[in-house]
């Protein structure tokens, strides 16, 4: 539509009406589009063509008005009343004569806190089938973290729950804090970004704190680009989102959940005393071993020691017992040993008796049994 | 390194030794590796300043 200006001058001057008309084509030109809000000054009558109402932002309370089709509205059977969570889809529109901005509605939807568990129901699901929330993606905690990252709210309470925690259990812990929103349309977005800071900052553990809230406090951190980042973080991940009972989906894709923030607080980082301790057990028995180790070389060269002093010795002996074992030998093969079995050597002359045709009878014979010897005549010849 | 992989190559060592299996030569080496790792991990840990430290003020001073 073309609008028409007087001109005054080098001035450009439009009518109020002429203005409107601009505005209002201009906006024409805008999509149709979704919003959701909470209704308020719900505002129906018989008499009027629309039914108006305001749609409220829970968040941060910015108000749009709304006009929708009274027959419309009617056939949508809402029965609305203040506070009720609605999708309007609509596009926005100029009430020309009041120069009033709204949104016109086509259509509405109430949107509860069902339809959210629906909507993250479905999320879940559809993260879960990518194996986001896999056991086999989950990493081990850092027994000793060089720097933590800690993302939390400027609450005071998370971030101060958390630090206690660490420094309690391990005084020199080195902590890189990034406040950022943790409620509201903007927090998923900042959250993602002071998690990408942290990890360019260089630290080697993430802590994610924040104090319970209600259902739609937490929902940020069940957002989807926020759960990815979180499974998407270089280093591991600690969530201590809400309180035991909620599980945002962060929960399910970091590394560790923890059901507070002091409890995150005492995973990240070790007990600096029993840390210590196990330390000097270790050195302690370094020491025990190696002492272990070099008494027992030593107690095996001295075995060795001895037996080398022992060998001579045991030379000798070994010989000892083959000499005697040989002169045993040696005995058991003289005469002497028979003739103490009580035998006789008889000799005539020089010669060894062996047969009675070597005698006649008569004959002197000398007899030597084992205690000496002595003469003998022969008799007879048998 | 850090100072887990150290503190259990130093478990390991000191189990290596108190099992008296190994021989002296190794031993010794043992020790002295032992002696290294030790020396590591409290290095590691006397050097941790304990500090707290807010992103937001670092970025402010790193801003040129």
């Amino acid at each position: 539509m073309k609008v028409e200006a007087i001109e005054y001058g080098d001035r450009k001057v439009y009518s109020v009406g002429a203005f409107n008309r601009g505005v209002a084509s201009w906006l024409q030109r805008l999509p149709t589009v979704w919003v959701e809000g909470e209704v308020t000054e719900l505002r129906r009558s018989d008499r009027w063509a629309s039914v108006f109402f305001t749609l409220k932002d829970p968040q941060d309370g910015s108000c749009l008005g709304v006009s929708i089709a009274r027959g419309q509205f009617d056939a949508l059977r809402l029965e609305l009343s203040d506070g009720d969570r609605v999708h309007a889809y609509g596009r926005p529109e100029l009430f020309e004569a009041r120069g009033e901005f709204r949104l016109r509605a086509l259509s509405l939807e109430r949107f509860g806190l069902g339809d959210h568990l629906a909507a993250l129901e479905r999320l879940k699901a559809k993260l879960a089938a990518e194996g986001l929330f896999a056991a086999e993606r989950k990493r081990p905690l850092p027994l000793l973290p060089t720097r933590i990252g800690l993302v939390t709210g400027n609450d005071a309470a998370a971030k101060r729950d958390v630090l206690t925690a660490v420094t309690t259990r391990f005084p020199p812990a080195n902590v890189l804090v990034a406040e950022t929103y943790v409620q509201g349309p903007r927090a998923a977005g900042a959250v993602v970004e002071a998690l990408r800071a942290l990890c360019r900052e260089g630290v080697d553990v993430l802590v994610v704190a924040r104090g319970g809230g209600s259902f739609e406090d937490l929902l940020p951190f069940s957002d989807e680009r926020l759960v990815r980042a979180i499974a998407e973080c270089p280093v591991p991940v600690v969530s201590a989102v809400g309180h035991e009972q909620d599980t945002p989906l962060c929960d399910l894709a970091a590394d560790v959940r923890a059901s507070t923030p002091s409890v995150a607080g005492r995973l990240v980082v070790p007990d600096l005393a029993q840390l210590l301790e196990r330390l000097e057990r270790s050195r302690a028995g370094l020491e025990r071993g190696t002492r272990r180790s070099l008494d027992r070389e030593r107690r095996r060269l001295d075995g060795t020691h001895e037996r080398l002093a022992r060998a001579p010795r045991l030379l000798l002996e070994r010989r000892r017992a083959k000499l005697e074992q040989a002169g045993g030998r040696l005995r058991a093969l003289s005469p002497r040993s028979t003739l103490e079995r009580g035998y006789a050597i008889v000799r005539a002359g020089d010669e060894i008796v062996r047969s009675p045709q070597a005698v006649q009878p008569g004959d002197p014979v000398e007899v030597e049994v084992a205690e000496g010897s002595f003469g003998a005549r022969v008799e007879e010849r048998t | 390194m850090t100072f887990e992989e150290a503190q259990k190559e130093l478990e390991a060592i000191v189990h290596r030794l108190e099992s008296g299996e190994a021989p002296l030569d190794e031993a010794l080496k043992l020790w002295e590796r032992g002696e290294e790792l030790y020396r590591f991990c409290r290095g590691r840990l006397e050097t941790a300043e304990g500090k707290i430290e807010e992103l937001a003020s670092r970025a402010e001073a790193t801003k040129p």
